[in-house]
């Protein structure tokens, strides 16, 4: 086992890994942006460094940086987390030219997987079913002869895309050539490449994806499946573990197409296999994602397994101690990602000062974040405050378990996606599990409180301005001068509102 | 003390009335008993008719957040009191802040210069409207925290003018 871990990420997952390498006795190591200074990684962590401005492109995504502060500290081993250097290739072999660990697959599995038309290569070699699409990027005149030949509608999609990004549904031959064009620029402003690759679109598809573990040894299993059908501008919003939709028999052949894929390109550690999958349960390979996964943790409640400990404990050399047939599923899973953000206006996000926080708790609660009151959420990076999860013994208690939860959830200061959740919640056709990837396109209703009972909210409108008015008299009658002399400080700071 | 509060257009008005240990809020003609407690920063209880109702409090000038069961409402706020405030009760160190986000334009008045109740003390723009801000107070200006030309957001305190 590593005795020092590098974690080269920050927010909530930055958390969880620094939780889970404590826990494995190894010291922990944190990377910091100016804007974290006071974030819950770096207080957390036994040792924390800064390595520059806010912006991604002057701290997390800066390899020299990171790798500079691992050799000073004497770290033995950098987990990334997801996101920024996470599936960076480049970073994974300079990792390896500099004798630290790189806590995940191999720079080669990064770069099989990484670029989309090569993995859908690999995956058509080893007769894994694909959606009817192009053989790889496509010059426009070809785009659109394939588009026709495989049937409208068609996706667009970029070929070093990911998060939704340079992606394009199109519905007739008309919009063709404008989608075209703007798939295209959106992917060279995004990923610096305007390759892009046309399949055919599955109506009302389901998003289920296949947990992988594999470790140095040869062995490779698989976690069963997580359905993340639920999202908003192609990003996941809910998830959850096992699908609602898969039958016993489905999700065994799944598992061993996710399980062949991992081990053509010599897959170790913990990975994700992505399926898009139609109503009568055939699935497509969609691609591999080689990190953890946001929403591994409704995997971990449903299988008793600690992903982030064994991608540790797989990179420094250990072996799986069980096998495929030891893996038992048990009772369901549901995350619910809390975004600082308005659904009311495009889910855009809405960045500041958390005022005040405070997470449910209780049996069967799993509160991913690192939020706190006072704590500021600054538009560099993702506006995600929280993953959180419970865990029950079918879908409809975990459901149950969810919306309560979410309603003891407490965030002020900016705007949160927690009505929206708990209008899902409620909903029924969620609840039946009627559910596919345009699910929130198809109800808008759910994104507005709709009618609430005004009548509490004034009540304590009227009662708190009353009260706070009080409380400002009495501190203007005897300010003291220590209080005068605080809020100097605070004003010449020039960051207090 | 009667409150008058917005919320998208519409105006509610409630009363509050304070006898002893009770208080009952008059909504609607509708007199309602109510305990209140603050059980934290921002944060209060209320029990309404039997009712257990936590709900967080955020007030910036007259604009309340209200958020209660995962949803944030905005309020704007106009309190009887409020109008009959006159600035000449007030003292000691007050904030000259940007009722919104805006442009510093011209700053009238420099650290040390005295002022007069009501002297304008620097002016900003917002949607090419120009807006001179008011001291509230007769003093003098302690701090200037922002320059010409500068883009300040909604509530950023712009200048310092102390009594004392």
């Amino acid at each position: 086992m590593f005795n020092k871990i590098l974690i080269a990420n920050r927010g909530e997952i930055a958390v969880r890994i620094i939780r889970a390498c404590k826990e494995l006795g190894a010291t922990t190591v944190a990377v910091y942006s100016d804007a974290d200074r006071s974030s819950l990684h770096v207080t957390l962590a036994d040792e924390a460094y800064h390595i520059g401005g806010s912006a991604p492109a002057e701290s997390y995504l800066v390899i020299d940086k990171i790798i500079e502060v691992a050799n000073k500290s004497g770290a033995q081993a950098i987990h990334p987390g997801f996101g920024f250097l996470s599936e960076n290739e480049e970073f994974a072999q300079r990792c390896e030219k500099e004798g630290i660990v790189f806590i995940g697959p191999s720079a080669e599995a990064i770069r099989l997987m990484g670029d989309k038309i090569t993995a859908r290569k690999i995956a058509q070699d080893i007769k894994v079913p694909l959606v009817p699409g192009s053989d790889g990027a496509v010059t426009d005149v070809e785009a659109s002869v394939i588009a026709s030949k495989i049937g409208y509608p068609v996706m667009i999609k970029a070929s070093a895309g990911g998060g939704g990004k340079g992606m394009r549904l199109v519905r007739d031959k008309e919009e063709f050539e404008s989608s075209l064009r703007m798939a295209r620029s959106e992917a060279r402003s995004s990923f610096g490449d305007d390759s892009v690759f046309v399949e055919r679109f599955v109506e009302q598809p389901r998003h289920v994806e296949i947990q992988i573990l594999a470790d140095s040894h040869g062995n490779t299993l698989h976690l069963f499946e997580r359905e993340c059908s639920i999202q908003r501008r192609h990003q996941k919003v809910v998830e959850e573990a096992p699908s609602s939709a898969i039958s016993a028999k489905t999700r065994k052949k799944m598992g061993e197409v996710a399980v062949k894929i991992a081990k053509a390109v010599n897959y170790s550690g913990a990975g994700t296999v992505e399926f898009i999958m139609d109503q009568n349960e055939n699935f497509f390979f969609l691609e591999m994602n080689t990190r953890v996964q946001v929403e591994h943790p409704v995997t971990e409640m449903i299988s008793s397994i600690d992903i982030v400990k064994w991608m540790v404990r797989i990179a420094a050399g250990e072996k799986l101690p069980f096998k495929q047939k030891d893996i038992e599923m048990q009772g369901w899973a549901l995350e619910c990602r809390v975004y600082a953000e308005d659904p009311e206006t495009n889910f855009m996000p809405s960045p500041g000062l958390l005022k005040y926080v405070k997470a449910p708790s209780g049996p069967g609660i799993r509160d991913d974040s690192s939020i706190y009151s006072g704590c500021e959420i600054t538009s560099f990076y993702d506006p995600m405050l929280s993953k959180l999860v419970v865990w029950a013994e079918n879908r409809e208690a975990a459901i149950d378990k969810m919306a309560s939860a979410l309603r003891e959830y407490i965030v002020l200061g900016v705007k949160t996606n927690i009505g929206f959740l708990i209008r899902l919640m409620d909903s029924e056709e969620f609840r039946q599990g009627k559910i596919d990837t345009g699910f929130i396109e198809r109800h808008p209703e759910l994104l507005t409180p709709g009618t609430v009972d005004l009548e509490p909210a004034l009540i304590a409108a009227a009662l708190a301005v009353d009260d706070l008015d009080q409380t400002e008299d009495s501190s203007k009658q005897d300010q003291s001068n220590w209080k005068l002399l605080g809020r100097k400080a605070a004003l010449s700071g020039g960051s207090l509102i | 003390m009667t409150y008058t509060f917005k919320i998208k257009d519409k105006v509610y008005k409630i009363d509050i009335e304070k006898e002893k240990d009770q208080t009952v809020i008059q909504i609607d003609e509708k007199d309602i008993p109510v305990e209140f407690h603050k059980i934290d920063d921002h944060m209060y209880s209320i029990i309404l008719e039997g009712k257990s109702i936590t709900i967080g409090v955020l007030r910036n000038g007259k604009k309340l957040q209200i958020f209660m069961d995962g949803n944030l409402f905005e309020i704007e706020a106009i309190s009887e009191r409020d109008q009959r405030k006159s600035p000449q009760t007030l003292s000691g160190v007050q904030e000259i802040k940007s009722p919104m986000p805006s442009r510093v334009v011209k700053i009238l008045k420099e650290v040390g210069d005295e002022v007069l109740v009501d002297e304008g003390v620097i002016v900003v723009e917002a949607m090419k409207m120009e807006s001179e801000l008011k001291s509230p107070i007769e003093g003098k200006v302690t701090d200037l925290l922002v320059n010409e030309g500068d883009a300040v957001e909604a509530g950023t305190s712009l200048l310092i003018v102390s009594s004392e």
